[in-house]
């Protein structure tokens, strides 16, 4: 590819530049992310190898030579020939310093060691711009002026409300939308789409997605027998606080602690859900105590991770080796999940399985049938009955009868279950909660010193008024001291629409964090979102109304050679839809879709035994959703964690297994495959020619028509060309609808 | 200040400087994450994003999963000793503080029935359950001394599989096609086949949270083993060119206005896939395989898809530079009446997996293929006589994470060496343990990596197949 051989080029050549007088050093670009990446993991808050820490200006002053500055052990370690005294070591497989690098730290210790707090410690603050001016085009904007590059000019009305619709609501605009906002695509008009957009109950369907991957919510326990639970109530619940915008701090107050708010609604008790989304492992052989203590362990690690972006994990088995987690905060954060009353119990004799017990909220599905429930009910009684019977017999060999009865009673059991209210499980305190103590490595068979309730010490102190349990622990995430949560969540959102971060490192806002590309716009956005009352659909009107969102995409090459990765966001970002959008977005422009929302899972054709392959799993039959549920959005589809849906995976959606921060985007041929020979795209491609048979018109208004359909711009002669000649030897449009859903820009916004 | 500017008065160091928050560094950083690994060149002839730490002995991988965990102890590990306890406890010392699944530790121990015999020049010991495994010994590396974590299924497949006893962790396969690239512009990287699904289900060849193109893709045996790969009924290959073709004609016209090098990606990943769409068939076909070689592998049915005809798929994928190919065998999770399951099993796998060491090795291509042979865990000395629903069964063996053994062949390992033993019970290692993490960093070793190097950024970690573990072992490289 020639744009990158050139970039290639460039860069060496700047590399070759010659060398000149020494500059200032600066603590946060120039020495941090060396200190984070070759020194702390030794020298830090984990190991303190050698007795030295390299994580605080105090502690690097001890391998400082106050007289002698440049006889300092810190410049010896890194310059010496001695191979024994070398730091970092050589074999420990860390990176040596470069020569510039030494200069730069030679210069830094002959300064006095300046040290600045890792800036997403620090409070943000906006800085000042003038009145007229859009915050996010300034920050960008000046960025921009510096490297001496223009944004793109505008995109195209028809582009852009079809960007905007994707990015809001994930569903396309319709051919007669466009054509309203093409013919007055006004400052007001704009704003008015967005009005209209921002209040469509669709806008909470695709928002939630991100939240869903960030909570590992699945209809399923995970491992083997993978048993389905209903945790849609809460998927639902999550949606409608999207759609009301709930404030983001009593967004997360409820869903942490919502039981523990005075006299909690039914709504609140379900937000708690959030955290019994956690994966079960009901394996034979797993003990109880093993599956409390996974449960907690991954609550204390999603809590981090989703509200401060912490690598809480780390600190799960020692101190953290680069940010200020101790292994003690981190149990005293699990002191906070470890008051719950018992959440897992064996069920019956033997240990081969066990179930969940604890607090439950029972919510209707639309769908109970008492009638058929007794039926089904009365079926199970006589199994019930049959199984006593068959234990009671001595006959040779009917072990196996007996099993396959015990299978068909569980079997039946979800059958009753799915006729009957959702049981939706969610958090409660127990008022006689286990003490926690410290898991020494890791281990729940290794309990070491007692903690109670506490958080991270490095950060803001925990709010004085507030109570000692997960309520309290909610406030102190949400407290205005607190540097983190209101960056994390903005930086996220932002990417959801421009494709990555300020910060690219999603899921770490640590020491081995990436550097904010634009430090005082994440900052200006951060404050705002707080300022304006942690409005979700505030902070999106700021962005979409921005310049910088509203660009166009086209790539210019002599910027690119310079910032191929767009970086300095030059040009509108293009990317691929999420998995459920690929989905959305084809059934919409199919005409199929059906837009209901809410309730129960549903399950679109998959390919045949599925199901069957979930070891040890009751439930093998998948049961193939008919009519119109066969056609609701992809948020809506049966997410089993042991097999999910393979379109889904194919599309790089996970299993919901772990929080995920961040969804890879890939681009393979089995994507291809799944857009061409998938039933249900197949389905979509037979929708959208039968609408294009029926326009009024002859072919080539009808091709025109399809075109706008799928991509609401207008076509070039060239693109009508090629539908009209895929007409040509298919005159039921099939195949030009075919072609129109797995074009490249059908599938990316 | 611009850091891309030519002029001469700007310095290196300068560039440098600026670099770290520059975009240059941008660039590079996420060249050094996600950006390199979310590459769209996805299958095709790509070169992994991680170059070689040294010369690799190995170029591919079979692993040949034998779920539920064989008895080590009626197959390898001859115990004599057990005879003396047979019907009574081991010693309490060696039971004490120790997990097991189902049986207490009071559980009455039970010897082996089976016959162990020496065979070839090395004198590598077998027992008389797998006669034409035994024919191969000297091409096997026996090691004894095997130690997990885990004693459960779920937990143990996926420490044996991606180093980390829960779900959502990139598999072993998934980590080599990361790092290496595939060879076959046609096939995935890596290939999962299988006689029984493991319990933990696909997340034990998942990506994890690497990119989704480095999952196992699983051949679901029949004549169109992927999922998708089968066009609609109503469209033949022509039309299906037409549709292809047209796709491509109007994404070339994208490009050109858009100028997007991801929309040439998705141009060639749908010329990849309509290639794919006889490569795959083509590939499961046996018809071009002479009768000896069916006979070699025991394929009695080609159209029916027992273990053996996998390990001849296994041999033809990796002939097409297919990087891993993973064979999971279910039921060897002997639990109740061991003496008549164990032995079923064996039958079921002696031939093919002996086959494959030969046919390779004819072909040239043992040198380079690593072939290993184990379970998630190894097997209790004591006998299991009532099931888990609290019924009494014919006697069996619970799960055993102390000691069990695995097999290796080819790929630069020591053919002939029985390496590492377990103490006279059987129960512990007494010499030379090899850990699951020990063993991934030795057959990422023999592939040239250094499992320490080959890391992915999650969650602020650079997050390795080896977790924070692992040790080469280097007495098992020839």
């Amino acid at each position: 590819m020639k744009l990158f051989r050139e970039h290639t080029l460039l860069i060496t050549l700047v590399l070759g530049a010659g060398f000149s007088p020494a500059i200032a050093v600066d603590f946060a670009s120039d020495i941090r992310p060396l200190l984070s990446d070759r020194c702390i993991k030794c020298h830090g808050p984990g190991d303190k190898k050698g007795g030295l820490r390299l994580d605080s200006r105090d502690a690097i002053l001890e391998a400082i030579d106050q007289d002698d500055l440049a006889k300092s052990e810190l410049l010896y370690r890194l310059t010496t020939d001695v191979e024994e005294d070398h730091m970092p070591p050589k074999k420990g497989g860390t990176k040596k310093l470069t020569s510039n690098q030494v200069e730069l730290f030679t210069e830094w210790v002959m300064d006095g060691v300046p040290f600045e707090q890792h800036w997403a410690y620090i409070i943000p603050e906006k800085a000042k711009i003038s009145g007229d001016e859009h915050p996010v085009d300034h920050f960008i904007g000046k960025r921009l002026a510096e490297e001496g590059f223009e944004p793109n000019p505008a995109a195209d009305p028809a582009t852009l409300l079809r960007r905007l619709s994707l990015d809001l609501t994930g569903l396309p605009p319709s051919v007669a939308e466009v054509d309203a906002f093409v013919s007055d695509p006004s400052e007001e008009n704009y704003e008015a789409q967005i009005d209209r957009l921002l209040a469509s109950p669709h806008f909470g369907e695709k928002w939630a997605l991100r939240w869903l991957d960030l909570a590992r919510y699945a209809d399923s326990n995970g491992y083997q027998h993978d048993d389905l639970r209903s945790m849609w109530p809460w998927r639902d619940w999550v949606i409608n606080a999207i759609n009301d915008d709930m404030p983001y701090d009593q967004f997360t107050i409820e869903q942490l602690a919502g039981d523990l708010l005075p006299n909690p609604t039914k709504d609140q008790l379900i937000a708690t859900a959030f955290h019994r989304n956690t994966p079960t492992n009901f394996s034979g052989g797993s003990k109880v105590d093993e599956v409390r203590a996974t449960l907690m362990m991954d609550r204390v690690n999603v809590t981090g991770q989703v509200w401060l972006a912490a690598t809480m994990e780390c600190a799960s088995c020692h101190d953290h080796k680069f940010d200020p987690i101790t292994h003690r905060d981190y149990f005293e954060m699990y002191a906070f999940f470890n008051q719950s009353v018992e959440e897992i119990a064996v069920l019956g004799e033997g240990m081969f399985r066990k179930k969940f017990i604890g607090e439950t909220v029972e919510v209707p599905t639309g769908r109970e049938n008492p009638e058929q429930a007794s039926k089904l009910q009365a079926e199970l009684d006589e199994l019930e009955a049959r199984l006593a019977e068959l234990k009671q017999s001595s006959t040779p060999g009917i072990k196996p009868q007996i099993w396959s009865t015990q299978k068909e009673i569980r079997a039946l059991k979800a059958g009753v279950a799915e006729l009957e209210p959702a049981v939706v499980h969610v958090l409660r305190d127990s008022r006689t909660p286990p003490e926690t103590r410290i898991f020494e490595r890791g281990s729940y068979l290794a309990p070491g010193e007692l903690v109670s309730t506490g958080t991270v010490d490095a950060l803001h102190p925990f709010p004085e008024d507030a109570p000692q349990n997960r309520l309290g622990l909610a406030q102190w995430l949400v407290a205005d001291e607190n540097p983190l949560v209101a960056r994390v969540a903005v930086n996220r959102w932002w990417a959801e629409l421009f494709g990555r971060g300020i910060v690219e490192t999603l899921d770490d806002f640590g020491m081995q964090s990436a550097p904010p590309s634009h430090p005082e716009l994440l900052d200006w956005l951060s404050v705002d979102f707080v300022e304006n009352g942690w409005s979700l659909k505030s902070l999106l009107r700021t962005l979409v109304t921005s310049h910088t969102y509203r660009q166009s995409a086209v790539i210019r090459e002599e910027v690119a050679l310079v910032d191929p990765g767009n970086h300095l966001l030059w040009r509108s970002p293009r990317h691929r839809l999420t998995a459920e959008l690929v989905r959305d977005n084809a059934l919409a422009i199919s005409g199929l879709m059906n837009r209901e929302m809410h309730g129960p899972p549903v399950f679109p054709a998959q390919p045949e035994g599925l199901w069957d392959e979930i070891g040890g799993a009751d439930i093998k039959t998948y049961p193939t959703s008919t009519g119109a549920d066969q056609y609701r959005r992809g948020i809506y589809v049966m997410l089993r964690r042991g097999n999910p849906h393979p379109s889904m995976l194919n599309f790089d959606a996970g299993d919901r297994s772990l929080c995920v921060a961040n969804r890879p985007r890939t681009n393979t041929p089995i994507q291809a495959l799944t857009l061409l020979n998938d039933p249900n795209f197949v389905d979509a491609a037979e929708g959208f020619a039968g609408l294009i048979r029926d326009r009024e018109g002859d072919e080539s208004a009808k091709a025109h028509w399809a075109f706008r359909r799928a991509l609401s711009r207008e076509p070039s002669n060239a693109e009508s060309n090629v539908l009209l000649s895929l007409h040509a030897t298919d005159p039921t449009w099939f195949d030009v609808a075919q072609a129109l859903l797995n074009t490249d820009e059908t599938i990316c916004r | 200040m611009n850091p891309f500017s030519l002029n001469p008065g700007s310095s290196r160091r300068e560039f440098l400087r600026n670099g770290t928050v520059g975009i240059g560094a941008m660039a590079l950083a996420s060249l050094n994450r996600a950006e390199s690994a979310t590459n769209p060149y996805s299958f095709g002839t790509s070169k992994g994003v991680h170059a070689l730490d040294h010369a690799p002995k190995a170029k591919q991988v079979i692993f040949l999963h034998m779920v539920g965990g064989p008895s080590q102890m009626d197959l390898f590990d001859p115990k004599p000793a057990l005879a003396q306890y047979e019907g009574s406890s081991l010693p309490s010392e060696v039971t004490k503080g120790q997990k097991f699944a189902f049986v207490g530790p009071d559980a009455k121990v039970i010897s082996s029935p089976y016959e162990f015999r020496q065979h070839g020049e090395s004198g590598m010991v077998m027992s008389d359950l797998l006669p034409r495994m035994s024919g191969v010994v000297d091409d096997l590396c026996m090691i004894r001394s095997m130690k997990t974590d885990e004693i459960n299924h779920s937990s143990g497949e996926l420490v044996l599989n991606t180093g980390h006893r829960l779900i959502g962790r990139p598999s072993f396969g998934a980590w080599a096609s990361y790092g290496l690239g595939s060879e076959n512009s046609d096939l995935p990287a890596y290939v999962v086949l299988t006689n029984g699904i493991p319990v933990a289900g696909s997340p034990v060849w998942g990506a994890g949270f690497l990119p989704a193109q480095h999952q196992g893709v699983r051949f679901r045996g029949g004549a169109k083993p992927v999922f998708y790969l089968d066009d609609p009924e109503q469209i033949d290959r022509e039309r299906r060119k037409r549709i292809v073709d047209g796709t491509n004609a109007l994404n070339q016209l994208s490009f050109d206005r858009l100028r997007d090098p991801e929309i040439s990606a998705r141009i060639k990943q749908y010329e990849l896939a309509y290639r794919m769409q006889t490569a795959v068939p083509d590939m499961v076909d046996l018809k071009d395989e002479s009768q000896s070689v069916l006979d070699l592998y025991g394929v009695k049915d080609p159209a029916e898809d027992t273990y053996a005809k996998n390990c001849l798929l296994a041999r033809r994928l990796v002939e097409s530079g297919v990087r891993f190919v993973q064979i999971f065998v279910q039921g060897w999770d002997h639990h109740a009446d061991i003496y008549k399951n164990l032995k079923g099993k064996c039958e079921e796998v002696d031939q093919g997996t002996s086959a494959l060491i030969t046919d390779l090795k004819q072909r040239g291509l043992l040198d380079e293929t690593l072939i290993v042979w184990g379970g998630e865990f190894g097997r209790t000395p004591m006998a299991q006589v009532v099931s888990a629903g609290g019924d009494p069964t014919g006697p069996g063996r619970d799960h055993h994470k102390e000691s069990f053994t695995v097999l290796m062949a080819g790929g630069g390992v020591k053919g002939g060496l029985t390496y590492g033993s377990t103490d006279d019970f059987g129960f512990g290692v007494s010499e030379n343990p090899v850990h699951v993490h020990d063993w991934h960093a030795t057959c990422l070793h023999l592939l040239g990596i250094d499992h320490e190097r080959l890391t992915y950024k999650y969650q602020g970690l650079d997050a390795r197949l080896t977790q924070v573990h692992g040790h080469v072992v280097k007495d098992l490289i020839a």
